[in-house]
């Protein structure tokens, strides 16, 4: 299920968390000309009271000479709309990334068919 | 959580020098070829010929290969490269032997004549580059956290690489001071494919099989089928070479021969396996060099397996070496400089930019329209010529040289295009201008 419909709205930073889930469909990974969301590389976002983003997120591969212009972009996209806030991007291999991580629509913006 | 290394690339300075001057030398090889077609259909061992193989072997693919080779390297062990300073030095040196070498053997008249000792010091020199490139290599791996396959593949390649080009020097030595009682022509043999099994193909071998997986979005879990490659081929090679240099080469070579193409098939089959778990796209122009470089190899095994059991004539044998380095070779550099140099070259202009604004995608960075015409100008150029020196057909030898140097202008076009790029940035908060 995406990140976004997952989020519980008593979630004391549920807004937050909305605006910044939403941001970050428009980090593209320049390779595969996907926003990062859509391909699931997103695995969770926290936001702590001492103005702190916390995004969880893996790469399409371990070896991706792009991750760190990724991980940019993210922070990047977040400081745009939280510029008070100190933005930490961590890089998890474990879930690893399949194509199962892969939106409906992302599959569509690859040329994939769709699940099932 | 697991490890948290990412790709850390090395300045660009320790890179981008060694894909221009390939575009470079890529462009002199094939003006030399046109002007030079005789020593192709002549049917004869001739110095010319050996200056234009050392052009193509070391100007343009080991050159390349090295800049790709010192981008790479840190990817594959998540860790910085070993040293940018010899990086750099490595490219001085190969660049300097290369043009010494190859000047050398064009104004060798003969097999008989004296080698000039200006041509010997390049061949020194250009085995003092493979040494700093395998220390790097060494070095980078050396401290590479997780065991792979690949990397086994990339150092073993680089070892192979400073057995070739000490070969080479010993073999240079031996025309200026002949010292050897064996012939020169045999041993030329051996060196030959040192070269091309021992550090093209393993090499190849080993980023392939990090990179393909990655750029097709594909996995196997078939390691084992790189490990059993790896073992393959280089028994093969080394008895090949073992066997070679003492009997001479002999009717057992089709069985090192054999053990070679078992090792061939099993990365194949790797490969195969990737490609069948992959996320289904139309492969782009850039890939589809790639899928070219592998008939092509197919094409230089055909062409293995009928010298070995027949032995014809040199100028069949020259037809092998074409597909092998204007084919095989050739056809995977040029697709595979178009998913590497953008990439490094966007990554420096926009990684920090990424997010920030309007920015260009590093596809974006190189004319397709170009790359078309690379694509059509290169399969005439080598379809043409492998079916002009079948045929004896000097008008067609001459056009398909005619496109090969349509090929490597339209490349290297692309390649100063690219290095030359300049950063296009929009901010996020300033009116995006119309499109033109």
């Amino acid at each position: 299920m995406p990140l976004l419909q997952k989020l519980q709205t008593d979630d004391p930073f549920f807004e937050q968390k909305t605006v910044a889930l939403q941001r970050l469909y428009e980090v593209i990974d320049p390779e595969l000309f996907v926003n990062i969301m859509d391909l699931g590389l997103v695995y969770g976002i926290e936001f702590t009271p001492a103005q702190k983003i916390l995004v969880t997120m893996t790469l399409s591969t371990p070896h991706c000479p792009l991750g760190e212009a990724i991980q940019e972009g993210v922070k990047n996209k977040l400081l745009q709309e939280f510029p008070t806030y100190q933005i930490q991007t961590v890089i998890v291999w474990t879930p690893a990334w399949s194509l199962e991580n892969v939106s409906d629509e992302g599959r569509k913006l690859l040329g994939m068919p769709p699940k099932g | 959580m697991a490890k948290i290394n990412i790709a850390k690339a090395p300045v660009n300075s320790a890179v981008l020098p060694f894909y221009g001057t390939a575009a470079l030398f890529f462009i002199l090889l094939s003006i030399l070829l046109l002007f030079q077609s005789g020593s192709l259909t002549g049917g004869y061992f001739n110095f010319h010929l050996l200056s234009i193989v050392h052009i193509a072997v070391l100007g343009w693919l080991t050159m390349i290969i090295f800049g790709a080779g010192y981008q790479l390297l840190p990817v594959i062990c998540e860790r910085n490269l070993f040293s940018e300073k010899l990086a750099f030095a490595s490219f001085l040196l190969l660049l300097t032997g290369v043009v010494l070498l190859a000047a050398g053997f064009w104004c060798t008249p003969s097999l008989g004549a004296v080698f000039p000792v200006w041509g010997l010091i390049g061949g020194g020199l250009i085995f003092l580059s493979s040494l700093l490139f395998v220390c790097n290599v060494a070095g980078t791996s050396k401290i590479c956290d997780s065991y792979s396959i690949q990397k086994n593949f990339i150092l073993t390649s680089a070892i192979w690489l400073c057995w070739t080009t000490l070969a080479g020097f010993l073999l240079a030595w031996n025309l200026r001071y002949p010292y050897i009682s064996k012939d020169h022509l045999e041993l030329l043999k051996l060196h030959a494919h040192m070269g091309l099994a021992g550090w093209f193909l393993q090499l190849i071998i080993g980023v392939s099989a990090k990179l393909i997986p990655m750029f097709l979005l594909g996995r196997s879990s078939k390691n084992n089928l790189l490990t059993k490659a790896y073992m393959l081929i280089n028994a093969g090679m080394l008895l090949f070479l073992t066997d070679g240099y003492l009997n001479g080469i002999t009717d057992q070579a089709i069985i090192y021969l054999i053990l070679l193409l078992a090792g061939i098939a099993c990365w194949m089959l790797y490969l195969k396996d990737v490609y069948n778990n992959r996320i289904k796209r139309p492969l782009d122009i850039t890939l589809r060099f790639t899928g070219l470089s592998f008939i092509n190899l197919g094409l230089t095994i055909a062409a293995l397996i009928l010298i070995v059991l027949w032995r014809p004539p040199i100028r069949s044998q020259i037809i092998y070496g074409l597909l092998a380095i204007l084919g095989w070779l050739s056809a995977l550099a040029l697709g595979m400089t178009f998913k590497t140099l953008p990439f490094i070259v966007w990554n420096g202009h926009y990684k920090h930019l990424n997010g920030k604004g309007k920015i260009p995608l590093p596809k974006e960075l190189y004319r397709h329209n170009l790359l078309q015409l690379q694509w059509w100008l290169y399969l005439l150029a080598l379809y043409g010529l492998t079916a002009g020196l079948l045929l004896q057909l000097d008008l067609l030898i001459k056009v398909s040289m005619l496109s090969l140097i349509g090929t490597s202008l339209s490349y290297g076009l692309n390649i100063v295009i690219i290095l030359r790029h300049k950063t296009i940035f929009i901010h996020a908060t300033t009116p995006e201008a119309p499109d033109r």
